[in-house]
Order: C-alpha cells, then structure tokens, then sequence
C-alpha cells in the first residue's frame, strides 16, 4: 500500500514547513498554525513508523496521543495570546521584546 | 470496463463543463470566482478518482502522490499567505490530506479523530480567536476576510529561516533513506492479519485491556480537563460590579468597557 519510508519523507517536509513558518512570521495566531503543522508532521511520522516496523499499532497509539495533546496546546496556547491581545492591542510578535537582548 | 466507471467519467466531464461554462466572461458580469472554484475543485477531484479506480493496482502510487503533494502545498501556503483566515483555511486542507494518508497506512480511527478533533474542533478554536482578535483594519483594502497586518508584510529573516528549516529536512530525508525499513510486504501482511475485527478493535484492545496501556487514556482525560480550567482562568475578563449607582449594561455591553485584565 503506503512505502513507510515515503510516508515519513512527508511527514519530514510537513515539519519543516512548520519550522520554517514559526521562524518567519510575526503574527501570534500564525506562528501558532505554524506549530500545528508540526504536529502534523509528526503524527504522519509516527504512523509511517509503526507500519515499518511491521504494522504495529504502537504508532498510532502515540499518534493518538499527539492529537490529544496537540488540542490541549491549542486551547492554552490561544487562551495566552487572546490574553496578551487584550494587554498590548496588537498580535504582532515583535510587541513583546522587552527582554531582547 | 464496469459500468460504474463510464458513469463516472460522464460525471466528472460533466463538472468540468459547468466550471468551463462558469468560468468564461458573460458580457458584463465578470463571473462569479466562488463558484467557479468549487466547481473546478469538484471536477478536479472527480478526475483524480477516475484515474484512481483506471490504474488499478498502481491507484495506490496515484493517490499517495496527489495527496502528499497536496499535503505540502497546502502546508506551504499556510506558513506563507499574509491573511491569517486563510492560513486556517489551508490548514483545514493540510489536515484532511493528513487524513487520507493515515488511512492509506491503515489508520481508520486515527484518520476519523483527526477530522474530528483537528478539523472539528482545533479549527474552530482558531477560526473565533481569529475573529475576535481582529483590528481594525480599514487602511487596507477589503477587510471582509481579516487583512494583512503591516508588521506582517514581509517575513523576518527568510534566508536564514529557509536554510534552517531545509537543512533539517534534508538532514531528516537522508536519515530515514539510509536507514533500511521491515519489508513491507510482511508489513501489510502483518496490519491485515493483526486486525481481523479492524483496526478500531485493534486499537481498543491495545488501550483498553490489561496488555495495552488502560491508564493512558484516563491521564489524557485528566489532562484535558485541567487544561480547559487553564484555558478558562486564563482568559476571563474582570467585569464591574453593578450596583445602585452604575447599574448593569445591557447584554452586548458588558464586557465592551471592561479594563483588559
């Protein structure tokens, strides 16, 4: 069906697309999108994984609990930036640089 | 060839005529753009199933090629579109693609919670927050759909972010192409004959029972409850007491005056 080793050479791109998002933006809802594709990417790897140690279902398994977590960030990652909304007006990344060196 | 198919290819001509038709400019009405995306995105997708179901045995190859390449791009147009909606919407699509890969691999349940939660629930999350965090953005053009933010316009340090972000990926890629897999052949073999009952009963046998790991699931529950208590104390607002001098506002007021925190 699916090669493992394809399936994770996605899974790869997928993250570091999402690397590559979170480095770049300013905008606090993208660079948190931007996570969130890392998650993606990382959640196919690992099913690619336990289908390439001979359909193990442990893959999945940890993927499932990648997704439980991945919520759980969402929900507190955008309870933070509504709050630091409100203290600064703005989403932009770059109103929090105080402790910049 | 089956019947099925010959039906199928008049149908997907079919769409691909009404986008066409909807497509070309009619006098004075420039055509409508939503429709015609639709339509084409319809037709589109009738014609990948149709050369899906025509290849045969190599549909597999087929399928796993549109939808990793779909998967990418979509991921691309995410981290790079300046209107955060957008950017939602594009992940919407990473995610279904990521779906439909899982359950090329196997992973029904998988694939069924990721539309669920991620498109179902994640999704919306971050649709609201986008809207209520929305300023005002009246120098910039249509703000119908949130506008590009000016401190946004252009991405901060791209070089440097692309090097960093390919040279891990080719760093990952040349990693798992060295490294030699199971033969996937026993690997198929081994998913069919685990999973006579599907894979949901596989995956409920491995959670739920005595050889799986029962605890899990209820640390996840745990987990999640404290972090909509978090997620609850965290963005609450402090209202004014109303009281004989300054009563209450009315509802659509209430939280309008109120200091940030």
């Amino acid at each position: 069906m699916v090669e493992p080793q394809a399936l994770m050479i996605v899974g790869a791109v997928l993250f570091g697309l999402g690397v590559l998002g979170f480095l770049t933006r300013r905008n606090l809802i993208i660079l948190f999108l931007s996570t969130e594709v890392m998650f993606q990417g990382v959640l196919v790897n690992f099913v690619a994984m336990g289908l390439a140690r001979g359909g193990s279902l442990e893959g999945q398994i940890f993927s499932l609990f990648v997704l439980v977590i991945a919520a759980v960030e969402a929900g507190l990652g955008l309870a933070i930036v509504v709050m630091m909304y409100r203290r600064r007006g703005t989403l932009d990344a770059e109103a929090w640089r105080s402790m910049r060196g | 060839m089956e019947p099925t198919l010959i039906y199928g290819a008049y149908v997907a001509a079919g769409l691909v005529a009404l986008a066409a038709w909807w497509a070309l400019p009619k006098g004075d009405r420039p055509g409508r753009p939503g429709v015609v995306v639709v339509f084409t995105a319809l037709a589109l997708g009738g014609l990948v199933l149709l050369l899906g179901r025509v290849l045969g045995e190599h549909g597999g190859r087929w399928y796993f090629t549109v939808l990793s390449l779909l998967a990418v791009l979509a991921g691309l147009r995410v981290v790079t579109h300046p209107r955060p909606v957008y950017s939602a919407l594009y992940f919407l699509l990473v995610v279904l693609s990521t779906a439909a890969l899982v359950l090329m691999a196997g992973a029904e349940f998988l694939a069924a919670a990721l539309v669920i939660v991620y498109a179902g629930a994640i999704l919306v999350t971050y649709v609201f927050v986008i809207m209520m965090a929305q300023q005002s953005a009246a120098a910039e053009g249509d703000s119908r759909f949130g506008a590009a933010f000016d401190y946004d316009r252009s991405a901060r340090e791209p070089a440097a972010a692309v090097l960093a972000g390919f040279v891990l990926v080719a760093t990952v890629a040349g990693v798992i192409l060295i490294r030699e897999s199971a033969p996937r052949a026993a690997a198929t073999a081994a998913v069919a004959e685990a999973a006579p009952q599907g894979n949901t009963m596989a995956l409920a046998r491995a959670l739920f029972t005595e050889q799986g790991f029962p605890v899990s699931l209820q640390v996840a529950g745990v987990l999640l409850m404290v972090a909509m208590v978090g997620a609850i104390v965290l963005a609450q607002k402090r209202l004014p007491r109303a009281d004989a001098d300054r009563p209450s506002p009315p509802p659509g007021e209430v939280g309008r005056h109120a200091p940030p925190y």
